[in-house]
């Protein structure tokens, strides 16, 4: 219970986010945990004396909390089924259950904590190296290592209807980082009239500002939460700003588009320019046991106190390679907490003298020149030693008891998206170090991310940005050029020289010792660099690679400055000419399935679509249509349309409408038939070929008038041929204009021995033998409506395709059902139209045919004109034609009951040589039959082909005639 | 991902709006020998920089038009129609 009282929340002070007011609980580990409205998971779960949050990808030794940032991978756990959420960032919700990862069967007893112990075993890439011989240990060990490696797990049982919606926004300034820089050029670009978009990873506006009780500086200036708060509320009543927090950038692609992660929107923000003003990121340091719980940075201790008044521990040494460690150490001391000591391993003299003085005030021994050489704990921290820099004798050594360690090592530019952006650093050719960006064109950057900046220099920077910004979107004037030159007089001036530092200090700095992590994701040593280094992987690229350090959930946040350092030290190389790793995105973990998104399947529906459904209809999908596939019985539609009639919704037909005095020109031009010549009142049928000789699609034209056709594709495919249809049509001196009139009409296909009696109930238009030929097309009324009528015979049997106005549908519809009444008129769906069309050997495109099938091969050679001058195809079919026939699509009957599924092989002495596209089992024959891609010496009418059925081959005979009605005497009829 | 691509009727649009058309070439005359056919079918320029491209605004006004992009920074330098 004495853990409770350290970690009891502190007195209210300026900036906390919890609500004191409003409690409340939810699960961790089965136990109940009480919190305040405004904490995240780990701030409660500390507050409740919770220390460790998670175990380490690979020795799974115990995890703290790091970063208290969203950064790191320390406090990952799993939140109601998600796996891999950030503790420290996931609000708190009444009843969440949250769960630990990566530990079993406890998060205190991990009974994987024993390769700990055996990290001998798992040496640098050890997994290139070991277990490979012999062979089956591999196997062996490749079982264990994929069932221990990985971090959370996936519950596939899980509803994956996940609630992320996708957002697309547009802005004229997006500014990439809400701290004290970001929010100045937010601000600036508004006032300008420019339209921004402010976004920041975390929960409020400020930046460092949030969690440090002074501004950059110390004492001596103003307090930072009101600095914070003061520009937090100028943004907010700045109008033109639109504020995003708790949201990450994870991505900059090209022309300034920003994927953005905010809550469950997957936001695309498109922005005319960018500002970018992520700041920096504070590192750890490199000593042993580095990873013990208690041992943080001093951010995150800052922001336990300040964001959720949580005393971070009792008794605390801080270390830092910066100024960071001296800010922190007031506020901790500030929060009641016992500093035992400052230590600042920058050799020379650089603390900042007033808060050294209020320090020493205070009785805080401040160690210049020192270093930690070791936390000390089991599970948690009871103690450090530090010694002087470069002092390595024992004697030297001090020791502190302290249960709270705060580290800073050196800041490290949160420059992923800028390196994703194109831009590139700058470096001083004699020096090495790093200067400035070279940024690409509406791009800017301001604040610590080009570097550590005053605080009056980031906020100037900021405003520059943002008035640079607002420049370039062309919103030019007098005062603004004014602002802008003032702003850079006054930055100038503002601009302390700091000492540009790369990195390698602190690096060279660190003591000795086992177990110092530069990877937390990974759980990568400082000497798992050295020896990979030593195997030769010298590469930063290389040295990525290998050792794997900087590829875990953090993406290099924590590493990536440590890792490049220890590469330049251990290659004896500057850091400039070590490089860097890319940058690519995303820059932190997203879920799948934010980048997946909702699945918005479009869905159209067919005029009569409600009417189906009433019927009881099985719907399918074709294409993006809903088509009826049968309604009960696909057998007994069929024989309703070979006997008396029948009724399928053809509404789904793509149409397009082209005229213009050079449509014929265009549809000879495109389809391989001849159209120019064919006349009004007539249709004929159309293929399409693409300049290789394959087929794209098929349909029927019919010309209405001279300068008039209106021309039917297959469902799925209207859209491609209106495209194809147009492309065809540019740079021909002709007019011609191609309409795509697929929904303007509802459509259906009435057929069968009883078709015509059934329609001339219901129309004038003389449907006779003699008067209404096989392909000819006709206008008139049909129940009053006004339609066209298409004689044509997809099914076999005397029919015709009558279109109307889509909006009389279901009129239509029900006019022919009740006229065919007494004929015994049925309803009939896609599978029946498919068994149909299959006794009549018409192909169906893309079921029949695929990406090489030509129209010669595929058995409607007839249609290919090559007595037309030109036409798209003509040079690859005469090619083949020339070549000759390789397979040819042909007609087969079983020779006994089976059927076999459509995809069967055809075989031919044990190989396959062909393949089954179509095959149904026919009610009249009691056969099995269908259509079959064979060779070409196979394709001679009563040849025998085998066909594999589960697994037999049985026998088969290929047929050129249809199976039903050969000579087509019925739909001509 | 997504680069900006400029409609000569509709103005600057995200990419996902038009469809690829590929390269522009020249068709062969209707009698050309094979293999002239056969370049114009199977092989591509793929220039490593500036490319002449068809395009079309299929999720806006359905037009093709022609782009001059560089492939090496993915810029498209023109739009126009053909």
């Amino acid at each position: 219970m004495a853990k409770r009282d350290v970690n009891a929340r502190l007195p209210e002070g300026p900036g906390e986010l919890i609500d004191r007011a409003r409690p409340v609980e939810f699960m961790f580990g089965g136990r109940k945990v009480s919190a305040l409205q405004g904490d995240t998971v780990a701030s409660a779960l500390h507050a409740s004396g919770v220390t460790t949050l998670s175990r380490g990808f690979k020795y799974h030794r115990p995890r703290g909390l790091l970063c208290a940032a969203g950064r790191c991978p320390n406090c990952l756990v799993n939140v109601d089924g998600t796996p891999n959420v950030r503790a420290c960032t996931q609000p708190v919700k009444p009843g969440m259950n949250v769960r630990h990862q990566n530990a079993w069967p406890t998060l205190k007893w991990d009974a994987l904590s024993v390769l700990d112990r055996l990290g001998w075993l798992l040496p640098v890439g050890f997994y290139y190296k070991a277990l490979h011989r012999p062979r089956l240990l591999w196997k062996l060990a490749r079982g264990v290592i994929r069932r221990v490696g990985g971090l959370g797990r996936i519950d596939i049982r899980d509803n994956h209807e996940n609630g992320y919606r996708h957002k697309n926004v547009h802005t004229g300034v997006a500014v990439v980082g809400g701290g004290p820089a970001g929010t100045a050029a937010a601000i600036a670009a508004a006032k300008h009239g420019a339209e921004v978009t402010l976004i920041d990873d975390q929960p409020i506006l400020g930046g460092s500002l949030r969690f440090s009780q002074f501004e950059p500086g110390g004492p001596e200036s103003k307090a930072a939460a009101g600095t914070a708060e003061g520009l937090a509320k100028e943004a907010a009543e700045t109008p033109g700003i639109r504020v995003m927090t708790g949201a990450a950038v994870f991505a900059f692609y090209q022309d300034n588009l920003l994927g953005v992660l905010s809550g469950r929107d997957l936001v695309k923000l498109r922005a005319k320019q960018v500002v970018m003003a992520a700041g920096s990121f504070e590192t750890p340091l490199l000593f042993e046991n580095n990873d013990l719980p208690g041992v943080m940075l001093c951010s995150a201790a800052q922001r336990l106190v300040r964001q959720y008044r949580i005393r971070p521990g009792r008794r605390a040494v801080l270390a830092a390679s910066n100024d960071g460690g001296y800010a922190a150490a007031l506020d901790l001391l500030a929060a009641g907490v016992e500093v035992a000591a400052v230590l600042d391993s920058r050799p020379g003299s650089s603390r900042p003298p007033e808060t050294t003085r209020a320090l020493e005030a205070a009785g805080v021994p401040v160690l210049a020149e020192h270093v930690v050489e070791k936390a000390i704990g089991r599970g948690k921290l009871r103690g450090v030693t530090v010694r002087p820099l470069g002092g390595r004798e024992p004697s030297q050594r001090r020791k502190f008891r302290c249960d709270l360690l705060c580290t800073s090592g050196d800041l490290q530019q949160a420059d992923g998206l800028l390196y994703q952006a194109g831009a590139q650093r700058e470096h001083d050719p004699e020096s090495g170090l790093p200067m400035g960006w070279k940024l690409p064109p509406g791009v800017h950057a301001a604040g610590d991310v080009t570097g550590p900046q005053s605080l009056a220099a980031a906020l100037l920077q900021g405003r520059l940005a943002g008035l640079e910004a607002a420049q370039s979107l062309g919103r030019e004037s007098a005062s603004l050029r004014e602002e802008i030159d003032d702003t850079r007089r006054r930055l100038d001036a503002a601009q302390e020289s700091h000492d540009a530092e790369d990195g390698i200090e602190y690096v060279r700095n660190s003591p000795a010792g086992k177990r110092k992590f530069v990877c937390f994701c990974e759980d990568v040593t400082v000497k798992d660099i050295s020896v990979a280094v030593a195997e030769g992987f010298d590469d930063i690229q290389l040295l990525k690679r290998y050792s794997t350090a900087t590829m875990g959930p953090c993406q290099g946040k924590m590493c990536h400055k440590a890792l490049v350092g220890l590469c330049a030290h251990f290659t004896n190389r500057s850091v400039a000419s070590t490089g860097a790793t890319t940058a690519r995105p995303p820059l932190q973990p997203i879920p799948l399935a934010a980048l997946a998104g909702p699945s918005h399947v479009p869905m159209k529906r067919s005029p009569m679509d409600r009417i189906h459904r009433d019927l009881g209809a099985v719907m399918v999908e074709a294409g993006p249509w809903q088509r009826a596939h049968s309604y009960g019985s696909p057998n007994e539609e069929c024989l309703a349309v070979r006997r008396q009639v029948g009724m399928i919704d053809v509404s789904t037909l793509g149409k397009l409408d082209v005229r213009g005095s050079g449509a014929g020109a265009l549809l000879d031009r495109v389809y391989t038939h001849r159209f120019s010549n064919l006349r009004v009142g007539r249709i004929r049928y159309g293929l399409l070929c693409s300049d290789d000789g394959t087929i794209m699609d098929d349909g029927t034209v019919s010309r209405l008038a001279d300068d008039h056709y209106f021309v039917t594709t297959t469902t799925g495919n209207v859209d491609l041929v209106e495209e194809w249809l147009k492309w065809w049509s540019i740079g021909q001196d002709v007019s011609v204009h191609v309409n795509n009139v697929t929904s303007d009409y509802a459509a259906v296909n009435v057929a069968g021995p009883y078709a015509r009696q059934t329609l001339s109930k219901l129309t004038k238009v003389d449907l006779s033998p003699g008067a209404f030929r096989y392909m000819r097309f006709a206008r008139g009324e049909i129940a009053g409506i006004p339609a066209m009528f298409l004689r044509i015979g997809f099914v076999g049997e005397t029919g015709w395709e009558v279109h109307v106005p889509a909006e009389y549908g279901e009129s239509l519809w029900e006019a022919v059902m009740e006229a065919g009444s007494e004929f015994g008129i049925r309803p009939f769906g896609l599978e029946a139209q498919r068994v149909l069309r299959l006794e009549k050997k018409h192909l169906i495109v893309g079921q029949d045919t695929d990406a090489v099938s030509n129209p010669l091969e595929s058995d409607v050679g007839w249609v290919v004109r090559f007595d037309k001058q030109d036409f798209i195809g003509r040079g690859s079919l005469r090619a083949i034609s020339e070549r000759g026939l390789r397979n040819r699509l042909v007609g087969f009957v079983m020779s006994d009951g089976v059927t076999p599924y459509d995809g069967a092989a055809v075989v031919s002495g044990g190989a396959p040589v062909g393949r089954v596209t179509s095959a149904r089992h026919s009610p009249a024959t009691g056969k099995g039959f269908g259509l079959a891609w064979v060779p070409v010496e196979m394709a001679v009418e009563g040849s025998r082909i085998d066909i594999v059925v589960a697994g037999k081959t049985v026998p088969a005979a290929v047929t050129h005639q249809p199976v039903y009605d050969p000579d087509g005497k019925r739909l001509r009829e | 991902m997504s680069f900006l691509l400029s409609c000569p009727g509709c103005g600057e649009r995200n990419v996902d709006e038009f469809r690829f058309g590929g390269e522009v070439t020249a068709r062969p005359e209707p009698d050309a020998a094979f293999e002239r056919w056969a370049g114009y079918l199977y092989s591509r320029k793929n220039v490593a920089g500036v490319s002449r491209e068809w395009w079309n605004h299929r999720y806006g006004c359905g037009r093709w038009f022609q782009a001059l992009r560089d492939s090496t920074v993915n810029q498209v330098r023109e739009t126009f129609w053909p």
